[in-house]
């Protein structure tokens, strides 16, 4: 199984590291490519998918650890940190779920994330954004890739989520949502 | 009544009217392989054409402060770049876009809050469908115009509801 997926988990690796970055046009790039051939409509198209949703989901609750550790936090902004991380730790657990029963084990997170220098609650706030923005670029822009009709579902209900996360993380930092 | 409860609520009432209007709709026979989607459609273009009218009432009421105002026509634009995009896709499907309502009935406004409530309401609404539909559409065309859509209304009713103070931190269940 680790073998036969070598080629989708490289693919996740490369749209992800954009993803993170929140660049649409790369996200678009690579799935106009051969990776779109790689993320063919099929079961092993939405495996890659998940494995590549998962990796978003383990470096946003990675970053909201990160942030509310950092207590650089007002009491209002941990409270909305806790309880979006407590979403991707949803999601997560259902990407992952899904993925096992798929028969797939699902890849543990990196020992260590890159989320620059976070001297500010401002900063943590741009950067939580920066993540939501990108996974809610990801989830959108691949949903007609996703195959199976029950992930695709559980799929929009993580893309609301990633939305309304970076609505409100928009509006915390005076960025309009209009 | 809690906030998660109203919401339930009109998500429940939002699911209804998509079996009524569903059921209601007589579908073109040339609408062929894509006929369901041109159903789920043709009630999301409903709905958009309800939002389109709210924002008009809104607005038409004067009791909008000028950032609300901006807020309401942002909104209302997005709702009629939907209008269009529904409207050419259910074309393109071989179906018959339905038209607006001559009127709607948004109960009584006195006060910019009746309005922004009734915003928020019609977008969680809107939202609830799109999101209870999303996985039921079968052209990936039309799944890719719609995800976009979902995504704007997710936005607009978040934006109402930290206008009306509500909570903002819980997810919908599923």
């Amino acid at each position: 199984m680790q073998s036969t997926h070598e080629p989708l988990r490289e693919t996740r690796r490369n749209w992800l590291r954009l993803a993170g970055t929140a660049s649409a046009a790369g996200i678009a790039f690579l799935l106009t490519g051969s990776s779109q051939q790689l993320l063919a409509q099929s079961k092993d198209g939405d495996i890659g998918i998940l494995s590549a949703a998962l990796y978003l989901e383990q470096e946003a609750i990675a970053a909201y650890q990160a942030g509310a550790e950092s207590k650089l936090l007002s009491p209002e902004v941990l409270t909305v940190a806790v309880a979006f991380q407590s979403d991707h730790k949803y999601h997560r657990d259902g990407i992952s779920s899904v993925l096992k029963s798929l028969g797939v084990e699902p890849a543990p997170p990196e020992k260590k994330y890159d989320f620059g220098t976070l001297k500010t609650q401002k900063d943590i706030l741009v950067l939580a954004r920066n993540l939501e923005a990108g996974a809610a670029r990801a989830y959108a822009t691949l949903a007609a890739n996703i195959m199976t009709k029950p992930v695709l579902n559980f799929g929009a209900n993580v893309l609301v989520d990633e939305v309304r996360h970076r609505t409100v993380l928009n509006a915390a930092l005076g960025v309009p949502n209009y | 009544m809690s906030t998660k409860m109203s919401r339930r609520t009109i998500l429940q009432a939002s699911a209804l009217s998509v079996a009524g209007v569903s059921l209601g709709t007589a579908l073109p026979a040339e609408a062929g392989k894509y006929a369901g989607d041109v159903a789920i459609l043709n009630v999301a273009l409903g709905l958009e054409q309800q939002a389109i009218a709210a924002y008009d009432a809104g607005a038409a009421s004067k009791l909008l402060s000028p950032d609300q105002l901006k807020i309401a026509v942002s909104f209302q634009n997005d709702h009629k770049r939907h209008r269009d995009a529904l409207t050419k896709l259910i074309k393109q499907f071989g179906g018959t876009p339905v038209a607006p309502k001559t009127s709607y009935d948004f109960g009584t406004i006195t006060s910019a809050a009746d309005i922004v409530k009734l915003a928020q309401s019609l977008e969680a609404g809107a939202e609830g469908a799109y999101l209870a539909n999303a996985a039921k559409l079968d052209n990936p065309d039309i799944l890719n115009a719609a995800v976009p859509i979902l995504e704007d209304e997710t936005r607009h009713n978040t934006v109402f509801q930290q206008l009306l103070g509500m909570n903002v931190t819980e997810r919908l269940k599923y």
